[in-house]
């Protein structure tokens, strides 16, 4: 049995363009996520990820390339996966003029479930007492629980998230972040696009990072934080004196930023940096070894991808748009 | 597929916008007949009893009376035979006052309503029903919820169908209800006021009916399939009012056929055949119009014309909406 529950390969979607050119969303794109634990879905904003996101799920068609669900291949099998699949994508999308608890009878009865998961779902994200009222009236992060509610009625294996915390509360995001992390450990497996990189971090435990609509990088969330340079960052009294110091020693010395007299190092062993200065009589204040996170992993990562960059390609063979 | 149906059905009976529309269906019909029955009703005796007074009255007055001997006498004059055996009755009903001077009232005439009342219910119960069809999935479309319910049940063909099913079945059977309603009602009151009322009739009526609610039901789910197709309600409202303007034109312009025009085909699937009138040559206007052409103005187009023609029409709209639901992207 494959133990990947979502995979792509080589998927590829273009948008035809009002001026007659094609644009790429997601181009040759091969995702990977095991089953179990919450693997982060990361890009800069137009990457592709909703568009990914929603090929998997059949809203949309993909121009070129084959997906898996649990194995099964996508569309084409989707009827049988798909009430193994929770999903919000994006901004939530119910009917207005309905209650939540409405849209969401709607929805059980369609899958056939009992009433009963509706108040379930309602009470777990804390609709209660408001699921009558109109989903029009709701706040932008009610709305969101609402979605969240919705993915509950069909007890998933799979929840694919996309942005789920956008326009929560601090309550609300640590309260999604706990639920999220709650069902990784009993076992569902979550693909959680999200742009709140110190949530994705502490949830999540394999990521991917996507730009242009392409993999820039993929695996375990520590194994992502790893490589690079080690980095210290160096408080000394004259920090110009200790910068050419160092950089005579062969050091490679940035500022830590522009107005701060720190100064960034890298430096697989803080030691060295500590005797090189001390023999040239200078004493420094402060040495702290910089972890790299996610946010720097990601940014160094995406630094080419500009937004409205613009990718008008050759058609590909396959289809159209 | 009864699970989808079933909500379906729920979500028709959820939306406030298409229940008021339903409504309208209802009532305005009602309106309609009350109307009709009203206008008709026959004088009660009392009027007749001050018509008839005055009808006396006037009959006594001098002039009257020498008209009526000057009709005696020369019946030439007032267009009657000299020899008619009847000349006294012939000329009391010419000079004479007669009731109908004083009173005018129309009768109930069930053949008569067919074409005119009849017909005019049958359009606007369908204009109505095809608005409710429309504003039905216009509204999943435009709160994008249309996507929610494709992540709960994803096999396309079966949710366009579900929602077509119900509109098309509670179409028919609620316009089923209100034109047999309206025929019953009025066959009863022109039964109550001894008026032609055979059975014959009445079954005429209630077929005029059964083949209206046919085209009521048609009409929604035209609708319901175009803002399939269009993915909006004011989309397919405008594509629908263009059409009908440009279509218009287009008849006007060219002169085409009314056997092709669609409100003679309605009508003709309706009434079970409708009347329409062509252009004959000029030939037919001399005294001796030569032999071997046809010179009949009017012309029957049979129901059968007419049902092939609004079906083709329907059919090429379901098709349309179908494949384009099924292949493209929903928002
Ligand atoms: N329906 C569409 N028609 C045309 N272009 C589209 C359409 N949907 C998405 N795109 C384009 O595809 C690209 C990827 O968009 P997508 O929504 O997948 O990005 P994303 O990674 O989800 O971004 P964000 O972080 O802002 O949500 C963008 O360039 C976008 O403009
Ligand atoms: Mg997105």
């Amino acid at each position: 049995m494959n133990d990947l529950v979502i995979e792509t390969t080589g998927l590829h979607k273009e948008f035809r363009s009002r001026r007659g050119g094609l644009r790429v969303a997601v181009q040759g794109l091969d995702l990977a996520v095991p089953r179990g634990g919450v693997h982060g879905f990361l890009g800069p904003n137009g990457s592709g990820k909703t568009t990914t996101i929603r090929m998997l799920l059949g809203l949309a068609r993909a121009s070129k390339g084959s997906m898996e669900l649990f194995g099964h291949p996508v569309p084409q099998s989707l009827p049988a996966v798909i009430d193994r699949v929770g999903a919000v994508v994006e901004s939530p999308k119910f009917s207005p003029n309905f209650s939540g608890r409405q849209n969401l009878v709607l929805l059980a009865r369609t899958i056939g479930a009992p009433t009963g998961r509706v108040d379930a779902a309602i009470e777990t994200v804390g609709l209660t007492g408001r699921d009558r009222d109109r989903f029009k009236s709701y706040s932008l992060g009610m709305k969101q629980r609402l979605a969240i509610a919705a993915t509950l009625l069909k007890d998933p294996e799979l929840l694919i998230l996309d942005e789920p915390t956008n326009g929560l509360d601090p309550a609300g995001i640590r309260e999604i972040r706990d639920t999220i992390r709650d069902l990784g450990e009993r076992g569902v497996t979550v693909l959680l696009s999200s742009h709140i990189l110190a949530e994705v971090q502490q949830v999540c435990t394999s990521a991917t990072i996507i730009g242009n609509g392409r993999l820039l990088a993929s695996g375990r969330v520590d194994e992502l934080l790893q490589g690079g340079p080690a980095v210290v960052r160096v408080e000394a009294p004259d920090p110009a004196a200790a910068r050419s110091v160092l950089e005579g020693a062969g050091f490679a010395v940035s500022p830590a930023a522009s107005d701060e007299p720190d100064l960034l190092v890298e430096a697989d062993s803080p030691a060295e940096v500590t005797r090189v200065l001390g023999e040239a009589g200078i004493w420094l204040t402060a040495l702290t070894p910089v972890r790299r996170d996610l946010e720097s992993v990601f940014l160094e990562l995406t630094e080419a991808d500009t937004l409205g960059h613009e990718h008008v390609a050759h058609p590909t063979s396959g289809g159209a748009a | 597929m009864r699970r989808l149906l079933h909500v379906e059905l729920t979500r028709l009976r959820w939306r406030r916008a298409v229940l008021l529309l339903l409504l309208a269906v209802v009532a305005l019909p009602v309106v309609f007949g009350v109307a009709r029955a009203w206008s008709t009703t026959p004088p009660s005796a009392e009027d007749l009893a001050r018509v008839d007074q005055q009808v006396a009255e006037e009959t006594a007055r001098p002039y009257v009376q020498k008209q009526l001997e000057r009709c005696l006498a020369k019946p030439q004059r007032f267009g009657l035979a000299a020899d008619d055996p009847d000349l006294q009755a012939q000329c009391e009903s010419f000079v004479l006052p007669q009731r109908e001077w004083f009173l005018y009232y129309e009768t109930l005439d069930l053949v008569q309503e067919r074409d005119e009342t009849g017909l005019a219910v049958v359009a606007l119960v369908s204009v109505l029903l095809l608005l409710a069809g429309t504003t039905l999935v216009g509204h999943d479309w435009n709160s994008g919820s249309m996507s929610n319910q494709l992540l709960f049940e994803t096999r396309r063909t079966r949710v366009w169908t579900a929602k077509a099913l119900v509109v098309f079945a509670v179409s028919l059977v609620l316009s089923l209800v209100v034109f047999s309603s309206y025929w019953l009602a009025l066959w009863a009151a022109a039964r109550s006021r001894d008026l032609p009322s055979s059975t014959g009739i009445l079954v005429d009526c209630l077929q005029d009916g059964l083949r209206g609610a046919l085209v009521a039901a048609g009409a929604a789910l035209g609708g319901y399939a175009l803002t399939m197709l269009f993915r909006s309600t004011v989309a397919t409202l405008g594509v629908l009012f263009a059409v009908a303007v440009a279509g218009g034109a287009l008849i006007a312009v060219l002169g085409i056929d009314a056997q092709f025009q669609p409100q003679t085909n309605i009508a003709a699937v309706v009434l079970d055949g409708a009347d329409y009138y062509v252009q004959v040559p000029d030939e037919c206007f001399t005294d001796r119009p030569p032999p071997g052409i046809a010179c009949d103005e009017e012309k029957v187009l049979p129901a059968a014309n007419g049902s092939i023609y609004v079906g083709s029409f329907l059919l090429l709209a379901g098709a349309a909406s179908v494949l384009s639901f099924r292949r493209r992207d929903v928002p």
